[in-house]
């Protein structure tokens, strides 16, 4: 088997380096899995030689899980123990650095009953998205590619060849591929950060997407809805890349203004089951139609979970530029998947693109939230003006402002 | 139905005999990365005790390399809140607690100063000594074999060969090779309890070694009692905190040790070896720390605090354990302290004190450092108040 070693060193000092920002006496908190083993260490050696005072990892192990899904009492599935939220909540009062991996394998849950695994959302714990909105800790969300994880994106091929695919992919969306992967994040970012405050500035009533595939959707927004790229700064002024790869601008839309039929372009998947050729046709924010050419009936018994998940709490762009897309592969990572088209999201919305706390109090609200991408390399994308003028933002890929 | 694989074996016997957990408990579980094998299964079992939830802590010696390495100086001493007060919570919430050591990746601290590997002694935390102390936990030391570990024991074995070797040796040791390893374990718990109560029935003041190089008397304080690795929490729960287990225990007077004490077998302290050790004592204090390899190590573990370069904790080994049988080293405390009787630098375990104003003059400390000084040709003598000296131990064999 190739050696990765110098992909994952790497990789490490891109998230470490770049992506938390760490900096001299911060305390790095690591969320990893077991399978990570090298990209972990490597991340600790970069966090110590970029002079952590302490690199915290959490290792967790789908396969503890398993047993637990397995052989607990049900009514103790839903238990969290209270140190999992301690460590969040001391990363934040430290406003340490954080770095946290995706890519488990995914095996670990075959076969297990849905009822049980939903009452168990470990490692996800309800601190971390307060610590998040805090905005104590500067912290990147990165792929580690694992063999479990590979076998899921590329299961036609063998386990050693889907491993060195998604390898090169990774290293491709990740652009470990240039001798100066920072540099040449650097130079992405400030695309997609110039591009979120131009189209802030205009302050658009609504956006209109036109695409041969039958899309023709114009999405309202609120009149204090502002467009952020993935820089994110810290409330101590410290910048830093919650999602390595990223490559969106987004933003929360009025989900009481949303009119047309949308057609997805890629199938999306949803805790397993796979939903193709995703059609949506929107009345006054809400979808009244929803079809797909495959499990149109999981996608509808998703968007009736509740009263805001058939209305939509996200708009994101993505330009030509975007690695992800052309890739056509569906990695079963929220992480990258979300970046691979410009994408709209039914269910619940980002309270933080929206500035007034009026607009705030009308985004939506759900208990779910799911992207599902719409972008076409010559998808027409227009802001429109309150006085009804159109401004050209997107024309073959490529930003027109 | 298909027989039990040899890590459910193991499993069952670390949450049933070892551990002992219980219906509702929170089990923390530290492990060292390459035990995934067991330590999965021994979450299913405690699990299927109806644990509430088992939460692994996993240790990474490679990582802590990484600190040692490349971190500031001045950040080394540096211990997480975490982990601690993990510990401090099992205690107040009568919690349950297991360790499962691997040692794969003996090497890990190789070529790293001893000055810096003795400032970083995790995962040791001083809260999981204060819990112990408490009695108000359930826990439990096991070790599972690794190919790291297998390499280092039998150097000069295959890989496969040697971590076979070592697999059949831990099994035996810790009597996974018997019909019911429980059944075995309860048999020889018994005859440590009585060895442990006849020797606390003497009241000795004082406990002397001598052999090649020994000569070393500890002083007791006159409520010391002699206890066996079959600890119970102040609730009655019990548990057997180290499997294998051999030795009987007590804790001495930190001020009364005296003469010169020479190791007999290697030691393994944050994964630096440190072989040959030869320690001067005098009223109580570590005058004079040497060794082949490594003793900065042990001499910056001893400078720690006040305490730790005092006695904490002097445990006698009889010839019938089957640790020292196999003549085995395995560069781990857990099974080579049972191999052989031993003193510990450091932390003591005062609750076998019975009087309070002996119990206060226990020793404290954030360390605990075991090593092992007898062996078949080590005598050992309990000395009465009077002086008289009556034999303890020779050529391994009980006189008591």
């Amino acid at each position: 088997m190739t050696d990765h070693s110098d992909d994952f060193r790497r990789l490490a000092d891109l998230l470490v380096g770049f992506g938390s920002n760490i900096q001299p006496g911060d305390v790095l908190g690591v969320s990893s899995y077991l399978g990570m083993e090298e990209l972990t260490r490597a991340i600790a050696r970069a966090g110590y030689q970029r002079g952590a005072k302490w690199v915290d990892i959490l290792w967790f192990d789908p396969f503890v899980k398993r047993e637990r899904l397995l052989h607990a009492d049900e009514s103790t599935l839903d238990y969290v123990p209270p140190w999992m939220g301690q460590r969040a909540l001391w990363l934040s009062e430290a406003h340490a650095a954080r770095v946290s991996l995706t890519g488990a394998d995914p095996r670990a849950y075959e076969g297990l009953d849905p009822a049980r695994t939903g009452k168990d959302v470990m490692p996800y714990i309800k601190e971390v998205p307060v610590i998040v909105n805090d905005r104590t800790t500067s912290w990147c969300a990165g792929p580690c590619p694992t063999e479990g994880w590979a076998q899921l994106v590329h299961p036609t091929l063998s386990p050693d060849e889907a491993y060195e695919k998604l390898w090169e992919q990774i290293t491709w969306v990740c652009r470990l591929d240039t001798d100066d992967p920072i540099g040449a994040w650097e130079e992405r970012m400030k695309v997609i950060v110039d591009s979120a405050e131009r189209l802030t500035a205009h302050r658009f009533d609504a956006i209109h997407l036109k695409a041969r595939n039958g899309t023709d959707l114009t999405v309202g927004l609120l009149p204090s809805s502002k467009w952020l790229g993935a820089e994110f700064t810290t409330v101590d002024g410290r910048t830093h890349y919650p999602n390595l790869p990223t490559e969106e601008v987004f933003t929360t839309p009025d989900p009481e203004r949303v009119d047309g039929t949308v057609v997805a372009t890629m199938p999306l998947d949803f805790y397993g089951s796979r939903i193709e050729g995703i059609r949506l046709r929107f009345e006054g924010g809400r979808a009244v139609e929803i079809d797909a050419d495959k499990g149109a009936d999981s996608l509808r018994s998703i968007a009736s979970k509740d009263d805001g998940a058939n209305r939509l709490g996200e708009l994101a762009l993505v330009d030509r530029q975007g690695r992800i897309g052309p890739l056509k592969t569906i990695f079963y990572e929220t992480l990258l998947d979300e970046n691979a088209a410009s994408h709209i999201a039914l269910g619940n919305a980002y309270s933080f693109p929206v500035e007034d706390e009026a607009d705030v109090a009308r985004i939506n609200q759900s208990g779910i939230h799911v992207d599902f991408m719409i972008g076409t390399d010559e998808m027409e994308v227009d802001g429109i003006a309150k006085d009804g003028t159109r401004t050209p933002l997107l024309r073959g890929g490529e930003w027109q402002l | 139905m298909a027989a039990l694989t040899a890590a459910q074996r193991f499993a069952e016997l670390v949450v049933e005999v070892g551990a002992n957990v219980q219906e509702g408990q929170d089990v923390l579980i530290l492990a060292d990365l390459g035990t995934e094998e067991a330590v999965r299964e021994v979450a299913g079992a405690a699990y299927r005790r109806g644990a509430r939830h088992v939460h692994v802590w996993w240790w990474d010696s490679l990582t802590k390399r990484e600190r040692l390495l490349h971190a500031r100086p001045e950040t080394l001493d540096y211990v997480p809140p975490e982990l601690g007060s993990t510990f401090e919570r099992l205690g107040a919430e009568g919690g349950c607690f297991i360790w499962v050591i691997g040692n794969p990746h003996p090497e890990a601290l190789a070529g790293i100063e001893p000055e810096r590997a003795g400032r970083d002694l995790l995962p040791k935390v001083k809260e999981s000594n204060k819990v112990i102390q408490a009695q108000t936990m359930n826990w439990s030391i096991v070790s599972w074999p690794t190919e790291g570990w297998a390499r280092q024991v039998f150097p000069s074995l295959a890989p496969a060969d040697a971590l076979e070797r070592l697999r059949r040796e831990l099994a035996h040791v810790c009597r996974l090779d018997e019909s019911s390893a429980a059944d075995a374990w309860r048999s020889r718990i018994a005859e440590l309890e009585a060895a442990a109560e006849r020797l606390t029935a003497r009241r000795f003041d004082a406990v002397r070694f001598t052999g090649p190089g020994t000569d070393l008397t500890v002083g007791l304080f006159p409520s010391s009692t002699w206890q066996t690795g079959y600890f119970e929490r102040l609730d009655g729960l019990k548990s057997l905190v180290n499997i294998p287990t051999e030795e009987v225990f007590t804790t001495p007077d930190p001020a009364r040790a005296d003469g010169v004490v020479r190791a007999t077998k290697p030691l393994e302290v944050g994964g630096s070896l440190i072989d040959g050790i030869v320690v001067r004592f005098e009223g109580g204090r570590a005058v004079q720390i040497d060794a082949n390899a490594n003793a900065d190590v042990l001499r910056a573990i001893a400078a720690k605090d006040d305490g730790a370069a005092r006695l904490g904790e002097v445990a006698l080994v009889d010839g019938s354990g089957r640790i020292d049988a196999l003549g085995t080293v395995f560069w781990n405390t857990l099974l080579d302290e049972n191999a052989a009787s031993h003193v510990a630098l450091g932390s003591s375990y005062d609750f076998v004190v019975e009087d309070a104003s002996d119990r206060s003059q226990a020793n404290q400390s954030r360390i605990h450092v075991d090593f092992m000084i007898g062996s078949k040709d080590v005598d050992v003598d309990g000395v009465t108040a009077d002086g008289e000296q009556i034999p303890v131990l020779r050529g391994g064999a009980w006189q008591i």
